[in-house]
């Protein structure tokens, strides 16, 4: 529709680069520096969420002999990792588009930036945090490293890529349809349980297990702990394939959306 | 230079589809003129500013740019509240490529924009004022061809306009103009050509003073045609019975005490009308800026006076219009 011609032209791929970067430097300034002892929150929140977590748990059932290969406390801090990446990719899509809607006053900044920048940054954030914890965990002899490490790697990026493809959908849908967001927010609690994070999903029966098994992060977390712990049994009916088609089409159609109605994000 | 051909626009919310702000534009702003924006309030001015810097797309036509186009400079939007000045310059900076040095950017913005050390506390706590400033600023950092203005000098204090219009002038040769503003001074001191936009059309004139020119009959025409509704009305809402002493004294007590030069006929009366209307903005402009610059009420009285001198010459000027446009249809 529009073109721009000028002598000193930058080309698309320059110019994207260049508004990701600053993005990225603003973002990763707010999300930090911006509250009052946000690095202090960003570790205490899930570590204080993981001890309730525990304490919870071992109160309910003792600390149980259940999960074949694998302790009870690095299962479930895992779990719990795995599962904040993606409900956070989610989350922090909804609000993306409108928290930076002053600035697609700048033509150079599309609805989509945010809501890759802001799933990039929150990525390495999580990564940073679960590196913590692993580093943590080892010094007060839970065996928190992975036996299989570049395994554990790929499962760790495989489930960013699901967040982001659950993110790009999100920011889309939240910010046309409000709506969206309450709900979303409101599965997000039970789908913790769903998900197999804090109780193994390995005792349910096997009718409810067929249905819980349409849920993409149950493969997701059951890979990822299966790099981490050698000889684990993962629930069965666990597919890499499933997962990966499920991310796949997420992502595409997440993209889709963008394209279809950047201009309705950015009149917004 | 900047094309735009066959342009349509509209907006729809929530399933409705409005009728069209813009309808079939076409006009070539040349390169180096700069451009005055005209129109009521609700014309589509900043909605065809807002298609020529991109930031929104035609619904038909296109826009072509050849050259560098700034974002609309004004009061809404380009800056995130929560964070610094320092912060969004630098984010703006950065947007804008490794062409661009970000620290010289920084410290021209801080130079120009002259807010102090608000420059380092979050845009929230600014005035529109400072807010403009360091809008103004910032886009002069940058050299575009042209710099799209959307009534951005209209909150800066009388210093800052005079800055904004000698930076603009400093400018000519190299960047052009194109500005939606409603203080027809700061028009006419910085654009050479007008758009003049009505229902929906744009009508391009050589001459800003003719564009403006264009801006008055129509709005002249509405406050007549409102005035006439206005008149029938009253006349209809009181019974002629109700007041027969005024009714005999003469119907209307008010133009009584107009007094009509000889000489002066309609067309002049209404010259003269639209001078004190301009008179009567600038006083007011000024008595705004003295407001605003928190002057202490001794030195501030004088802006009063002027004002409402200006506003007695005003309803002067008016009533003479009135009046003699009664006499004109009632020989």
């Amino acid at each position: 529709m529009t073109e721009q011609t000028s002598p000193a032209r930058r080309t698309p791929w320059q110019v994207t680069r260049s508004v990701w970067y600053a993005m990225f430097m603003r973002e990763a300034i707010s999300r930090t520096m911006a509250d009052r002892m946000g690095w202090f929150w960003m570790i205490f929140e899930p570590l204080a969420f993981t001890l309730i977590m525990i304490g919870i748990r071992t109160y309910i059932r003792g600390v149980d002999r259940f999960i074949v290969n694998a302790d009870f406390i690095p299962w479930m801090i895992i779990g719990l990792m795995g599962f904040f990446l993606v409900r956070e990719g989610m989350m922090r899509g909804l609000g993306a588009v409108n928290a930076s809607s002053a600035l697609f006053a700048y033509r150079q900044v599309q609805p989509f930036d945010p809501v890759l920048v802001r799933h990039f940054l929150e990525g390495m954030l999580r990564t940073f945090i679960f590196l913590i914890f692993i580093a943590g965990g080892l010094m007060l002899g839970v065996d928190m490293a992975p036996d299989n490490a570049l395994m554990a790697m790929f499962w760790w990026i495989s489930m960013w890529c699901l967040g982001l493809g659950l993110g790009l959908i999100t920011s889309v849908a939240g910010t046309l349809v409000p709506e969206v967001g309450t709900v979303i927010r409101m599965i997000s609690m039970p789908l913790l349980i769903l998900s197999g994070v804090i109780f193994p999903l390995n005792q349910l029966p096997h009718w409810l297990l067929e249905y819980l098994m349409y849920n993409p992060i149950v493969h997701g977390l059951e890979l990822l702990r299966l790099g981490f712990f050698e000889g684990y049994q993962v629930v069965h009916g666990t597919s890499a394939t499933y997962f990966w088609m499920f991310t796949l089409i997420t992502l595409g159609l997440g993209l889709l959306m963008h394209v279809r109605f950047q201009e309705k994000l950015k009149a917004k | 230079m900047i094309e735009i051909s066959g342009l349509y626009k509209r907006y729809h919310r929530q399933r409705r589809v409005y009728d069209w702000v813009l309808e079939d534009i076409n006009l070539i702003i040349p390169k180096g003129v700069s451009v005055g924006l005209l129109g009521r309030n609700g014309a589509g001015k900043s909605t065809l500013l807002k298609l020529i810097a991109g930031m929104d797309t035609p619904d038909r036509g296109e826009i072509r740019r050849h050259c560098r186009v700034s974002w609309p400079i004004g009061l809404a939007g380009g800056f995130q509240g929560s964070m610094t000045g320092r912060q969004n310059v630098k984010f703006v900076a950065r947007v804008h490529g490794g062409r661009y040095n970000v620290e010289d950017i920084i410290d021209q913005v801080e130079a120009f924009a002259e807010i102090g050390d608000a420059f380092d506390e979050p845009i929230k706590t600014y005035s529109s004022g400072m807010r403009a400033r360091l809008n103004f600023g910032l886009s002069l950092a940058f050299d575009f061809d042209v710099y799209l203005s959307d009534e951005a000098t209209s909150v800066g204090d009388r210093a800052f306009k005079a800055k904004a219009t000698k930076a603009f002038k400093d400018k000519v040769g190299q960047a052009s103009l194109v500005m939606v503003s409603h203080s027809e001074g700061i028009l006419k001191d910085l654009c050479q050509a007008g758009i003049y936009l009505k229902d929906g059309q744009a009508i391009w004139y050589d001459d800003i003073n003719d564009a403006i020119a264009a801006y008055h009959d129509e709005t002249d025409a509405a406050r007549e045609a409102r005035e006439a509704n206005g008149a029938t009305l009253n006349s209809a809402a009181k019974p002629p019975a109700t007041k027969p002493a005024a009714k005999q004294e003469g119907a209307k007590p008010a133009p009584a005490e107009v007094d009509i030069p000889d000489e002066l006929t309609l067309p002049e009366a209404k010259k003269q009308l639209r001078q004190r209307k301009a008179e009567f903005d600038s006083a007011k402009a000024d008595f705004e800026q003295a407001k605003a610059d928190d002057l202490i009420p001794r030195e501030r009285i004088v802006y009063g006076d002027a004002l409402n001198a200006a506003r007695e010459r005003l309803h002067v000027a008016r009533r003479r219009v009135q009046a003699l446009t009664r006499l004109r249809r009632e020989p």
